[in-house]
């Protein structure tokens, strides 16, 4: 119970601190409006699903290294693809090559018993030679309803789209897994995979479905980087580091069994409006990654000193 | 929880305000700049040009500087973060000409001028401000080529596969060896622009015994040198960029024959004073605008005169050379160094 409501109240944490953020941008940049909201979205979109997949394989107990490149391999499958043939097959088989490829990286780890962040780091090189095989130079295209598809608002005139896609392609997996066995097993491995195993947990397949619901994540990270610019991009961006920052911001314990997918998906959007009050503040660029860090180290530091004394009582 | 709030709260207000702009009978723009590849000295020298052209413009009151090493979505969002942040123009080095348009035409929609600098956009009414990237690879190449009387082996040493100078410079290389057929590629790697990974890969190459006669590096060119003579092996001839180290190597190293392509980072500064020419009505007939690059080699006297008049001592060695663009740029060589823009100080 204690540990539930621990959980929820760093979530709400969260949420308000991000509520601070948004008050205080609106206090730096008073012209800061629901545009600027929409654009924010926006670009939280590829961090969110990156973090969304991160998150899966920590609670596991494991870590993808490979998030990054796994994006960009879809990136350029989907522009290649909409290039040639129409938009909803061109998604289905991205979703279904990122979920393949996470797949590969669950069953590299689970059979060679390689630890997964090794593993998964030479992963990360295979994956990125794949997207400069696939697309040596930045290109392809994408089908105009899919870029215009995160762009603007949703039926009534402020909500952003972009947020109806994150929503949707986040809870669309994870909300049915997380009520199943399924979800359950894997909470069970990641807390103390001997005892797991023990209770009959398949931990070795449980293991192998995190890695391929990263793998599904990443490709609608993938999908959204295609919408946001129009193109493909081989170079992984700088989505590995950002998603292993918003995972340990977001309340989920590296080491597994702890934490959900909504703390992380707040912490996304603190990072960005840091970025985005930063910039406001015409900051020198050499010192906002400073305040970043330090930012989100206080930030953990605070939560955690406040998560002692709520256990200690 | 009240205590974790105020003390986040002070956090984020530690952070200095920026300076008010200040009016006396200037205009007083604020004009934001993106840029998306950091630690490298010809960017820094772009964004150094960019301040100080911001400073001695009079007309020039803040300069929001986004500089961080990102892809082209993170530049979208700091394109976004511009717009918000009220700019009248925005001055950006763009990391692919197709991918910022949705951000571009956003900005252009609320009259914001936009100067792309360095590489091109496609969105529509961008003015494009560059070095000639696809002549760069060429001018050099091709007197590589000279040099070699037309026939042998060279090594090939690219930028980061994928982004688009390397490609235009890939396709400016092929031209030229297109038109030298006894010319071969030996040995072709990215050096992904970095001077310890070109230094180790030429080491690398070295070890392996295999003949070659010359080197075309896409500005990786100082550590090369050093990898030839810290590993004692003789000299070929080197082609790179007008970075200060290799400049001076070109005047200083015995029997390194080799040539600098000039490839201005001060493109930056001349893309402000367009911006700011822009913004006071005064936009050019043409929205592209190329800068040609020129070859300074030391095979010649005349090529090595040029050399000697184009050092200073005070560079970073990792800087281009060319400080300036002739007709765009109105900074001295200290206030570049000093990479101070309005509202620094």
């Amino acid at each position: 119970m204690t540990a539930s409501l621990g959980k929820h109240a760093w979530v709400l944490g969260l949420l308000v601190l991000f509520l601070v953020l948004i008050g205080l941008t609106k206090l730096v940049q008073p012209s800061f409006s629901l545009a600027g909201i929409e654009s924010l979205t926006r670009a939280a979109l590829p961090f969110a699903f990156a973090t969304a997949g991160m998150a899966v394989v920590v609670i596991v107990g494991g870590i993808d290294l490979s998030v990054a490149s796994m994006m960009a391999v879809c990136a350029v499958t989907a522009a290649v693809l909409m290039e040639r043939m129409a938009g909803v097959p061109a998604i289905l088989i991205v979703l279904a090559v990122g979920l393949g490829m996470g797949l590969i990286n669950g069953v590299l780890i689970v059979l060679t018993k390689v630890p997964d962040i090794v593993a998964t780091l030479a992963m990360l090189f295979v994956w990125e030679g794949t997207a400069l095989l696939i697309l040596n130079t930045p290109g392809g295209a994408t089908a105009d309803w899919v870029e215009a598809g995160i762009r603007g608002s949703f039926l009534i005139g402020w909500f952003p789209k972009a947020l109806v896609v994150l929503v949707v392609g986040i809870a669309l997996v994870w909300v049915p897994l997380r009520r199943s066995k399924l979800g359950l097993s894997i909470y069970a491995t990641g807390s103390d995979e001997t005892a797991a195993f023990r209770s009959g947990v398949p931990v070795g397949r449980t293991k192998i479905i995190a890695y391929g619901i990263c793998g599904l994540y990443c490709a609608m990270g993938g999908l959204s980087l295609a919408a946001l610019t129009g193109i493909g991009e081989p170079v992984p961006g700088p989505y590995l580091l950002a998603s292993v920052a918003a995972v340990v911001l977001g309340g989920v314990v590296l080491g597994g069994g702890k934490g959900g997918l909504l703390g992380p998906i707040i912490a996304v959007f603190i990072l960005r409006i840091i970025r985005s009050i930063l910039t406001f503040l015409s900051v020198d660029p050499n010192v906002t990654t400073i305040i970043e860090g330090v930012i989100m180290v206080a930030v953990v530091m605070l939560g955690a000193a406040l998560t002692h004394r709520g256990t200690r009582k | 929880m009240k205590k974790f709030l105020t003390a986040t709260a002070a956090i984020a207000l530690a952070i200095p305000m920026a300076t008010a702009a200040f009016a006396d009978g200037h205009k007083s723009y604020t004009i934001g700049v993106s840029n998306t590849v950091q630690g490298n000295g010809w960017r820094e020298q772009m964004i150094c040009a960019m301040r100080a052209q911001a400073l001695v413009e009079g007309d020039v009151s803040n300069l929001i500087v986004a500089h961080r090493n990102t892809d082209s979505a993170g530049q979208l969002e700091d394109l976004n973060n511009l717009i918000e942040a009220g700019v009248d123009a925005i001055v950006l080095n763009p990391s692919n000409p197709d991918a910022l348009n949705s951000a571009l035409e956003a900005a252009m929609a609320k009259d914001i001028v936009v100067v792309a600098v360095d590489a091109g956009v496609t969105a529509e009414g961008a003015y494009i401000l560059s070095n000639n990237q696809e002549q760069y690879a060429y001018l050099g190449a091709k007197w590589l080529f000279e040099q070699l009387g037309g026939k042998g082996d060279v090594v090939y040493m690219r930028g980061i596969a994928g982004v688009s100078a390397d490609t235009d410079r890939d396709n400016g290389f092929k031209r030229a060896l297109a038109e030298y057929p006894d010319i071969k590629v030996a040995h072709e790697v990215f050096t992904g622009w970095q001077q310890d990974q070109g230094k180790q890969q030429m080491f690398d190459f070295l070890a392996t015994g295999i003949p070659f006669d010359g080197v075309w590096t896409s500005g990786i060119d100082n550590v090369i040198v050093d990898a030839f003579t810290e590993s004692g092996a003789p000299l070929v001839p080197i082609v790179g960029a007008d970075n200060a180290g290799f400049v001076q190597y070109l005047t200083e190293v015995d029997g390194l024959q080799g040539a600098a392509v000039t490839n201005p980072g001060s493109v930056g500064g001349a893309g402000i004073a367009l911006a700011v020419d822009i913004l006071n009505g005064e936009a050019p007939a043409e929205k592209t605008v190329l800068v040609d690059p020129v070859l300074w080699e030391n095979a010649t006297d005349g090529g090595r005169a040029t050399i000697t008049a184009a050092q200073n001592p005070n560079l970073d060695p990792e800087w281009p050379v060319s400080v300036t663009v002739p007709g765009w740029t109105d900074y001295t060589m200290e206030q570049i160094i000093a990479c101070e823009g309005p509202g620094d100080s």
